[in-house]
């Protein structure tokens, strides 16, 4: 399950986190200053860009349709796939390896400084910009996110009037979650809605993430809600029911990309800007599932969705 | 290494471990209540068939490839397929269970019955036994060690794996090692498994005491 990748990934390892209060200076307050933002000056993609993937599917997409926009804007991009992890990922970029790496917001942020607390998209942009090591930065976030989800059945929903996970507090002692193990100790899972919302389910079963166990259980209805990632192609498909986040519990991983500072010019910055206004979760859903059930090439399905949507020339 | 030893002794020991419906008293005892009954099915279903088998000397062959098929399955394979079909209840875990141990009673309950000297069973016929007087009264008795010997083997392997019930969100010992896993609590883990290998080394140990009392109760009348 490409998944389960993104959640190892956010193991974080101690190692680059202790780095980050030196390097506060690295990357300036980033989102909003656009080409403004003279600190990363230096950078030029004029010999070309590297981007580097992790190794899931979702991320692969997101680093080919990187390549695409680079290269409708005159950018030679060239994509290493399926590096790994984090681990391998981060410093491949400090050291040059690659320059370019399509992230998540509040993963990235919880592998760079686990005691974050912060989930709103923009206070994550800004405590990531503090957070980064020197010589990297982020770019604005994207639309598209991949977050962690509480889905229902369209019959549950309708039975139990649930919209939001506020809802879910009306029915406390009544209704079962399922999720992974962790989530039953963690604050985006049972600690945080009992905080947060003051819901309390009659039972939580240790299942997957957003896999097969989990899946089969709310479809048979042995569970109630379910712990789901939002790019899952199966909510769209079941017509499950994702319970709104009015307080912010589920930090926002949009994606994001991080770039190394000499490449960061007004040329990338303004393509990926592009790319990242124009592709929402559910294409990014789409885009998963073309890959991983229609067996497509994730490098097929990224260009020919940027020219379908006008960010890459048509190839002859 | 000494520190996790240190928090792994702590862990163990801990009273507030002990007690509470998550704690390691009632896990223990859900542990070995899957472990019961998947053993005693699996050996309501392997015995008749072990001992027949072993009696007739007829389709030895077969049963025996057919009950290895169960040991070759994996596992969690077997309780996901199931669970697929079935639904959220232990009843993935208990086919997975008695697959797992079908094979090793079988196995072994027909090499007892095969290792009983022919001469000895034509003896008890030629004084006039019927066919199910020379099964239980003299072919049992002798292939008893052995049949033991597999229920034994089952029940480890057994108790070793109905950690598994965790995996699809029931409880026993399995809970520890799967919760550790995913909460990056390596103690936890680790008191989990030490838990699970007492268990089954315990298990054995009272077996084969049992055993022994057994046939010393026995030895007159077969020696």
């Amino acid at each position: 399950m490409t998944h389960m990748n993104r959640r190892t990934l956010l193991g974080g390892l101690l190692a680059t986190a202790s780095v980050p209060a030196l390097a506060a200076c690295g990357g300036g307050i980033t989102s909003l200053e656009g080409e403004g933002n003279s600190l990363a000056g230096g950078g030029s993609s004029k010999d070309g860009v590297t981007i580097g993937t992790a190794n899931f599917t979702e991320n692969q997409i997101l680093g080919y349709l990187y390549a695409a926009v680079l290269e409708a804007a005159g950018v030679k991009a060239t994509v290493r796939p399926g590096l790994g992890t984090r681990e391998i990922l981060i410093p491949a970029l400090k050291g040059g390896d690659i320059d370019l790496l399509p992230e998540y917001q509040g993963a990235l942020l919880h592998y760079l400084d686990p005691k974050a607390t912060v989930t709103e998209e923009g206070e994550m942009q800004n405590a990531l910009a503090v957070a980064l090591p020197k010589g990297l930065q982020i770019l604005p976030y994207g639309m598209a996110e991949d977050s962690d989800a509480f889905a229902v059945t369209r019959e549950t929903a309708k039975r139990y009037k649930l919209r939001s996970l506020a809802d879910l507090a009306k029915h406390n002692g009544k209704l079962v979650i399922g999720a992974a193990p962790e989530v039953k100790k963690r604050t985006v899972g049972a600690v945080g809605l009992k905080d947060v919302y003051g819901v309390e389910f009659e039972e939580f079963k240790s299942l997957d993430s957003s896999g097969p166990l989990v899946k089969g259980a709310l479809r048979k209805g042995d569970v109630d809600v379910a712990n789901l990632f939002t790019t899952d192609t199966d909510i769209k498909a079941e017509g499950w029911v994702v319970l709104a986040d009015p307080k912010n519990l589920v930090p926002g991983q949009h994606v994001v990309p991080l770039i190394a500072d000499r490449k960061a010019d007004s040329t990338v910055r303004r393509a990926l800007a592009k790319l990242g206004a124009a592709l929402t979760t559910e294409q990014l859903t789409e885009l998963n599932r073309q890959v991983d059930k229609d067996k497509k090439d994730p490098e097929d399905v990224a260009r020919t969705w940027a020219e379908q949507h006008g960010l890459a020339k048509r190839s002859s | 290494m000494y520190e996790l030893l240190v928090d792994l002794g702590g862990w163990l020991t801990g009273p507030e471990q002990w007690s509470g419906s998550d704690g390691i008293g009632v896990r223990l005892l859900e542990h070995l209540q899957y472990s019961a009954l998947a053993t005693v099915v699996a050996a309501a279903i392997a015995l008749p068939i072990g001992l027949l088998i072993g009696h007739t000397g007829r389709g030895a062959f077969l049963a025996i490839n057919l009950s290895s098929f169960g040991r070759a399955l994996p596992t969690v394979g077997l309780v996901v397929l199931v669970f697929l079909a079935s639904g959220l209840s232990m009843t993935p875990v208990y086919v997975a269970l008695v697959a797992l141990a079908v094979p090793a009673i079988v196995t072994n309950t027909y090499a007892g019955m095969a290792a009983v000297d022919r001469d000895v069973k034509d003896a008890a016929r030629g004084q006039g036994m019927r066919w199910h007087q020379v099964l239980f009264q003299v072919e049992l008795p002798l292939a008893l060690p052995l049949i033991m010997t597999g229920l034994r083997l089952a029940l480890i392997q057994v108790v070793a794996t109905a950690t598994i019930a965790a995996y699809v969100s029931f409880g026993g010992l399995g809970r520890y090692v799967f919760d550790g896993l995913a909460q990056r609590d390596l103690v936890q883990v680790l008191g989990g498994a030490v838990l699970v290998a007492v268990l089954a080394v315990a298990l054995d140990l009272l077996l084969a005491g049992a055993q022994r009392l057994l046939f010393r109760h026995r030895a007159p009348a077969t020696a």
